[in-house]
């Protein structure tokens, strides 16, 4: 599935519950819902305008389900993706072992994508040290064995989210730019112009 | 994976001739009579309908899954269009009223069994008077209902849990009986009924190999309908697994814990098992319209239309659980059970109304060994109205999210969209249109259309559980109707706080509520009197003209 009026694709990966769908509802409408958790049904997609230097990029994110459901159907959603946030709630050490399971489906069938290591609720840590289930310098180790940048987010006060998302949006810009002066194959960003155009993510 | 539903068999749907033949509805009469055929009744679609003819339940309940929905033409062409005729009118009227004692008495003694805690026939041998005296009625209506209490669970044949409505603790109760009945009924061949009465409690169990589904009801709905509740949550099940994958999955391992695959989904069968309790689409089995102005209706229609892609095979535009517009592929028909779990997996969740969803999703009785692709999306943040487009293409996302933009485009510049917003405003009609003083409440069900109309619950039925009462009202004369052993055409039943009557013919099935002061004779002229109106009103009703594309 290849977007033609997005540049990147970037798809959330990770267990069910761990917090995708609240990294991506921070990052496209600065918002936290406390609420009751609803688990995503299938996939959804948000398309997020980002800003890199004079540039701007459009990230068509696939905030996927983790339900081991739909675990066969993932391939479709991370299909072609140039960028992949692998999530883990940081209380929680089986959503790591978890997250492993997915960094290694990536590296065996999408080579070309960028993973992105992302401890997510780090809001629970501050409120009780304690409560850390993850070893920050294991998923260092690991970060640096798989060539991965690692990030430690909370939706709920914000930390981290933005610089996540940035992050991804200047990687892509540069790896890009390297790739169109190797290939002379650009995007098309003649698709990217008025009502073709996502309108729920401008800031 | 079976996402290509194109390719596998099964993908015909075996009746792409059940619509109603040219010839049947080129007669619309003012008021419909029972010796109206099937298709000229109010409601029904003039250009074909949009659905699976379908029996209502006996269709969910018979024994062979899908057999019962090939419904055949030459049943229906069989019987004998008669002309509308006053003269029939009075005539099936003049039957209706000799069939009411006969109901009313039937009523008592069963009530007087169940009193008595015997549920086996007894010999009516203490027959009293036609019309129910209001301290019997009493008990059912009132002490039936405030305890209406149903846990369902769903077991592997292995006797592994796969789902259970309540906690733990309230299942607890019931356990025992649960499984000394499963004891006996896995002795008992595949894809039966089976159903025992104890201590006051219906429990019944529906087996659809490799599933055994089971609920144990305090509830008076008859055991038919209980089965039925109980096939919606397998439906419900294999609208996320599909067949094929959850065979695959027992046969591999026979003690598989399916609760794993289901992670998650619990809320959507919760949310089924209320839904149902409240709504009375799957008691009727069929599909209820958001009132709209025909010209504004068939602008949807034509945008949806005109919004196609390859892969699509139907684009269903709905509000709450009421279906705004609905276009599908050329002789692919949408079962009413497939939509009703549409209605409930979006109704179930709050999680579509943020970007575009794009997920796999079964319809089971349309193809239950493959997965569709559904994109859905609502068209506004606050306005409640949710786009369903139903691809057999899962890389085909951009597209269909193309098709969405377009139908959006298309929509305004047809200028409706004020005109929707208006519609949305008022989803639901007041019973005060119809201008009948002493009519409370009804259900009127077009067969050929499978769509049905029915005004809010209003006064009295105000708290929740007046309104699960009138409804367990209906289902009660519905289970009459449809009973398979003696079905009866009218029904009327009088009790201290309401008069009901039902009517069921071939072409279309009627249930009214109305004052307990009102009388038989009365009911009746309120039947004829509403019957017109429907047929007034039925171009903003129901969906006359549907679209293909
Ligand atoms: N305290 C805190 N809670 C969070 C944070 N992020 C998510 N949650 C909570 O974790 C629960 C799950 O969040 P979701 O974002 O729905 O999880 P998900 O990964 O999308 O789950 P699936 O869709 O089932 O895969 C919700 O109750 C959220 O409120 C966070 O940063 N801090
Ligand atoms: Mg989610």
């Amino acid at each position: 599935m290849s977007g033609r009026r997005v540049d990147a694709k970037v798809v959330l990966l990770g267990q069910e519950g761990v917090g995708k769908s609240s990294l991506v509802e921070r990052c496209a409408h600065r918002r936290f819902r406390p609420g009751p958790y609803q688990n995503t049904i299938g996939a959804a997609f948000v398309a997020k305008v980002i800003s890199v230097g004079e540039q701007t990029v459009t990230l068509g994110i696939w905030d996927t389900a983790g339900s081991e459901r739909y675990e066969a159907m993932s391939r479709i959603y991370y299909r072609g993706a140039r960028a992949a946030v692998v999530c883990y709630d940081l209380t929680d050490s089986s959503s790591f072992q978890r997250a492993k399971f997915w960094v290694n489906e990536l590296q065996n069938c999408e080579e070309g994508c960028r993973i992105y290591l992302c401890g997510t609720k780090s809001d629970l840590l501050e409120e009780d040290r304690r409560k850390r289930g993850v070893d920050f310098h294991d998923v260092q180790d690991y970060a640096d064995e798989i060539k991965a940048e690692l990030f430690e987010t909370s939706s709920k006060t914000g930390q981290s989210v933005d610089e996540l998302f940035q992050k991804v949006a200047e990687d892509y810009v540069h790896f890009t730019a390297f790739q169109v002066m190797t290939e002379e194959k650009g995007v098309d960003l003649g698709q990217r112009s008025g009502a073709y155009f996502y309108s729920c993510c401008h800031h | 994976m079976a996402a290509d539903v194109h390719k596998k068999k099964g993908w015909e749907v075996p009746n792409g001739s059940l619509a109603p033949g040219d010839g049947q509805h080129t007669e619309r009469s003012e008021s419909p009579t029972p010796g109206l055929a099937q298709g000229t009744e109010p409601g029904a679609g003039q250009e074909g309908a949009m659905f699976v003819h379908t029996r209502s339940y006996e269709d969910l309940t018979s024994p062979e899954d899908g057999a019962a929905a090939a419904r055949s033409p030459e049943e229906r062409r069989g019987e004998p269009a008669e002309p509308s005729s006053m003269e029939q009118i009075s005539k099936d009227f003049s039957e209706l009223s000799t069939q009411l004692t006969g109901m009313a008495l039937d009523l008592e003694e069963e009530m007087r069994q169940s009193k008595e805690g015997k549920l086996e026939p007894s010999p009516q041998t203490t027959r009293r008077d036609s019309v129910l005296s209001g301290k019997e009625e009493e008990d059912v209506t009132m002490d039936a209902w405030r305890m209406h209490r149903k846990h369902v669970f769903v077991l592997s044949e292995a006797g592994k849990p796969v789902y259970s409505r309540y906690g733990s603790e309230e299942a607890l109760s019931s356990t025992m009986g649960v499984m000394m009945a499963l004891v006996s009924f896995l002795e008992a061949e595949k894809n039966a009924i089976r159903s025992i009465h104890a201590d006051g409690y219906k429990v019944v169990f529906v087996r659809r190999s490799p599933l055994v589904l089971v609920a144990v009801a305090r509830t008076r709905q008859s055991e038919q309908e209980i089965a039925h509740e109980l096939l919606y949550i397998y439906y419900q099940i294999l609208s996320l697994l599909t067949w094929t994958q959850l065979n695959h999955i027992f046969q591999q391992k026979q003690n598989y814990d399916l609760r794993r695959l289901l992670a998650g989904s619990e809320r959507i069968t919760d949310n089924l098992l209320d839904l149902m309790a409240h709504d009375p689409s799957f008691l009727m089995g069929a599909v209820r319209c958001l009132p709209l102005a025909a010209s504004v209706r068939d602008a949807v229609s034509t945008s949806l239309q005109q919004a196609k892609a390859k892969s699509l095979v139907f684009s269903i535009l709905l509000s709450g659980n009421q279906l705004v517009s609905l276009v599908r592929k050329k002789d692919q028909f949408l079962h009413p059970i497939d939509l009703h779990l549409l209605f409930n997996l979006i109704s179930s969740s709050s999680s579509f109304r943020e970007g575009e969803a794009w997920t796999p999703i079964c319809l089971p009785k349309f193809n239950s060994s493959g997965f569709f692709h559904a994109h859905i999306s609502y068209l506004e943040q606050e306005m409640d109205l949710c786009l369903l487009l139903v691809s057999t293409d899962r890389e085909d996302f951009f597209t269909v999210s193309d098709c969405k933009r377009r139908f959006q485009e298309r929509l305004r510049r047809r200028g409706v969209h004020h005109a929707l917003q208006e519609a949305l405003r008022t989803p639901f009609y007041s019973v005060a249109q119809v201008g009948i003083p002493d009519l409370r409440h009804f259900i009127y069900k077009s067969k050929s259309s499978g769509l049905f109309t029915s005004p809010k619950i209003e006064a009295p039925y105000v708290r929740e559980e007046e309104k699960e009462r009138l409804l367990g009202l209906y289902q009660y004369l519905h289970s009459r109707a449809h009973n398979s052993s003696r079905p009866l055409k009218n029904i009327y039943f009088t009790g201290p706080r309401e008069n009901l009557l039902a009517w069921v013919t071939s072409a279309f099935e009627l249930y009214i509520c109305y004052s307990p002061l009102g009388t038989k004779a009365g009911a009746i002229s309120a039947v004829n009197k509403l019957m017109k109106w429907i047929r007034k009103e039925e171009d903003r009703l129901f969906i006359l003209t549907p679209q293909t594309y």
